[in-house]
């Protein structure tokens, strides 16, 4: 059975056209690619500071 | 596909050939984020809108710079009817790639269009609108709402959800169920649609128990309830067996209706055809027929003034011709003429004159005419002129002054020249005591004869009367 509140819940407002600039700038566009590149500048940060303690 | 440590082209190892960086790892998430577009291409090949935003949502996630997977997810948001986060996802695209777009194109088609742009907008914000008034527990405004809503943009399926859901609540299973198809044929796997329906369709089918119940009964019947109102619809319904006599009554009943139809149809329009036609003639022959009354009339007038001129040519031909006529006078003269060469005799021709002159205007007669007339007076007048000086001066011997007069005019009209007669006519008025007369007449013959002998009395007549000269 469908519960009309709870369902309403998951309707959400639509973004007007005024706030598409701010949609835009606020978008996380972080993917898996930066997340590689990142984790892999640390391993080799953390390689060269294993490699300057020995 | 590049390297994300120097950005040099890739190539088949799994590590750059420039700076030596390991990219197997890297590839692989780049060929996921392509796997995902693929998938979210096909998904939307078919119609699975929401499952191509899914998967290129997926695809994005792996890789931020799939320009194609970002600008197919913004024509699947215009599709379906999400327009400000298709323009959100074209904007990005352009921005990762500025050139050679064709996200370039979906933007400058959007915004070349300024009224569209609006109108999309005024739907964003009714929608918003809509939702708000349900939130409010006003329904009914939320309903009108989003009617308003989709009769702007018919393929925004959040609208055609909402409204299908206030339906649901209200209980009005076939309106829900309309608003939920329509959302299929937008957006054919989209789960809380398809949840919907599901639930839709539960409330529409009769219940197990009344279909077991209804099983027994000769008549089957499904029952439901919609807009407070129990549907009862009757199922495996068969037409009645007896159907050959009841057929040929059918045809027979259908075929006179038919036939009825077809008079009260055609017949009147038959009717006011013949009579639009007859109409039509009548009124042709009825120009035609003012036509001819109008040439009718002219010709009689035609006719009258042609009478008009006959009569007055014959009036003038009578004047000619008839009795007192130009022609007749012309033939008196003419007589009078012959008779006096004839005869010589000038008291006969001296009466012919005078009648012509009195049935005839000389002036009016033609040149001809005057000039017969004028030579046969002067060759008659001065031995006429005699003749009336002698009778007129016997009256004037007897003092019989008024005959004298006419006898003296007579003789001055027939000779002017006649003096005497001239002299003793105004004798005659002094005489008479026609003084005004008498001092004109002294005057003419003074004025005519200066060197008579008849000058020297004639001015002691006038000083008599009072009349000075020279």
């Amino acid at each position: 059975m469908i519960n009309f509140e709870e369902e309403l819940k998951k309707f959400h407002p639509s973004l007007e056209v005024e706030d598409a600039e701010d949609a835009i700038y606020n978008q996380d566009l972080t993917d898996m690619a930066d997340l590689l590149v990142k984790m892999l500048k640390e391993t080799e940060k953390e390689e060269e500071k294993k490699a300057k303690e020995v | 596909m590049y390297c994300y440590n120097c950005g040099c082209h890739l190539s088949e190892h799994d590590f750059c050939t420039a700076c030596g960086a390991d990219v197997s790892v890297y590839k692989k998430i780049l060929s996921v984020s392509n796997m995902y577009y693929n998938e979210g291409l096909e998904k939307a090949g078919v119609r699975d809108l929401s499952g191509a935003v899914n998967s290129l949502r997926q695809s994005l996630k792996f890789n931020k710079n799939n320009i194609e997977a970002r600008n197919l997810l913004g024509l699947v948001y215009f599709e379906l009817g999400e327009t400000v986060a298709a323009l959100s996802e074209w904007v990005i695209s352009k921005n990762l790639r500025p050139e050679k777009n064709i996200a370039d194109d979906y933007i400058e088609r959007l915004q070349s269009n300024a009224s569209r742009l609006a109108s999309i907008n005024q739907t964003i914000k009714k929608y918003n609108q809509a939702l708000a008034y349900c939130y409010q527990d006003s329904r009914d405004l939320a309903v009108i709402q989003l009617k308003k809503v989709l009769s702007l943009n018919p393929r925004f399926v959040r609208a055609h959800q909402l409204l299908a859901l206030l339906y649901m609540d209200g209980e009005q299973w076939e309106r829900a169920e309309r608003e939920l198809r329509k959302c299929m044929d937008i957006d054919r796997n989209n789960t809380q649609t398809l949840r919907y329906l599901k639930e839709v369709e539960r409330m529409l089918v009769p219940d197990e128990s009344v279909r077991q119940g209804a099983k027994r009964k000769k008549e089957e019947t499904v029952r439901y309830v919609s807009d407070n109102e129990m549907i009862i619809q009757p199922l495996n319904v068969k037409e009645p067996k007896n159907s050959g006599v009841s057929t040929l009554i059918n045809l027979g009943l259908g075929l006179v209706i038919g036939i009825a139809a077809a008079y009260w149809l055609m017949v009147p329009a038959a009717q006011s055809k013949a009579k639009a036609e007859a109409q039509k003639t009548i009124t042709e022959i009825s120009s035609q027929s003012d036509a001819k009354t109008a040439r009718i009339q002219e010709l009689e007038n035609e006719a009258d003034r042609l009478a008009e001129q006959i009569a007055e040519l014959s009036s003038e031909v009578e004047g000619f011709v008839g009795t007192g006529g130009t022609m007749q006078t012309f033939d008196s003269l003419l007589t009078t003429a012959a008779d006096f060469v004839k005869n010589g005799d000038n008291a006969a021709t001296a009466a012919d004159l005078e009648n012509i002159a009195r049935t005839v205007n000389l002036e009016e007669t033609s040149e001809g005419f005057q000039a017969l007339y004028r030579t046969l007076l002067e060759t008659i007048g001065p031995e006429l002129s005699v003749t009336y000086y002698d009778e007129a001066y016997e009256y004037f011997r007897h003092e019989e002054y008024t005959a004298a007069i006419e006898g003296f005019t007579n003789a001055v009209y027939y000779d002017a020249a006649n003096v005497d007669a001239l002299y003793f006519l105004a004798r005659s008025y002094h005489k008479n005591g026609d003084d005004g007369q008498a001092v004109e007449t002294y005057q003419k013959l003074l004025e005519l004869f200066p060197e008579s002998n008849r000058v020297r009395d004639s001015r002691q007549y006038l000083r008599e009367l009072g009349v000075t000269t020279e």
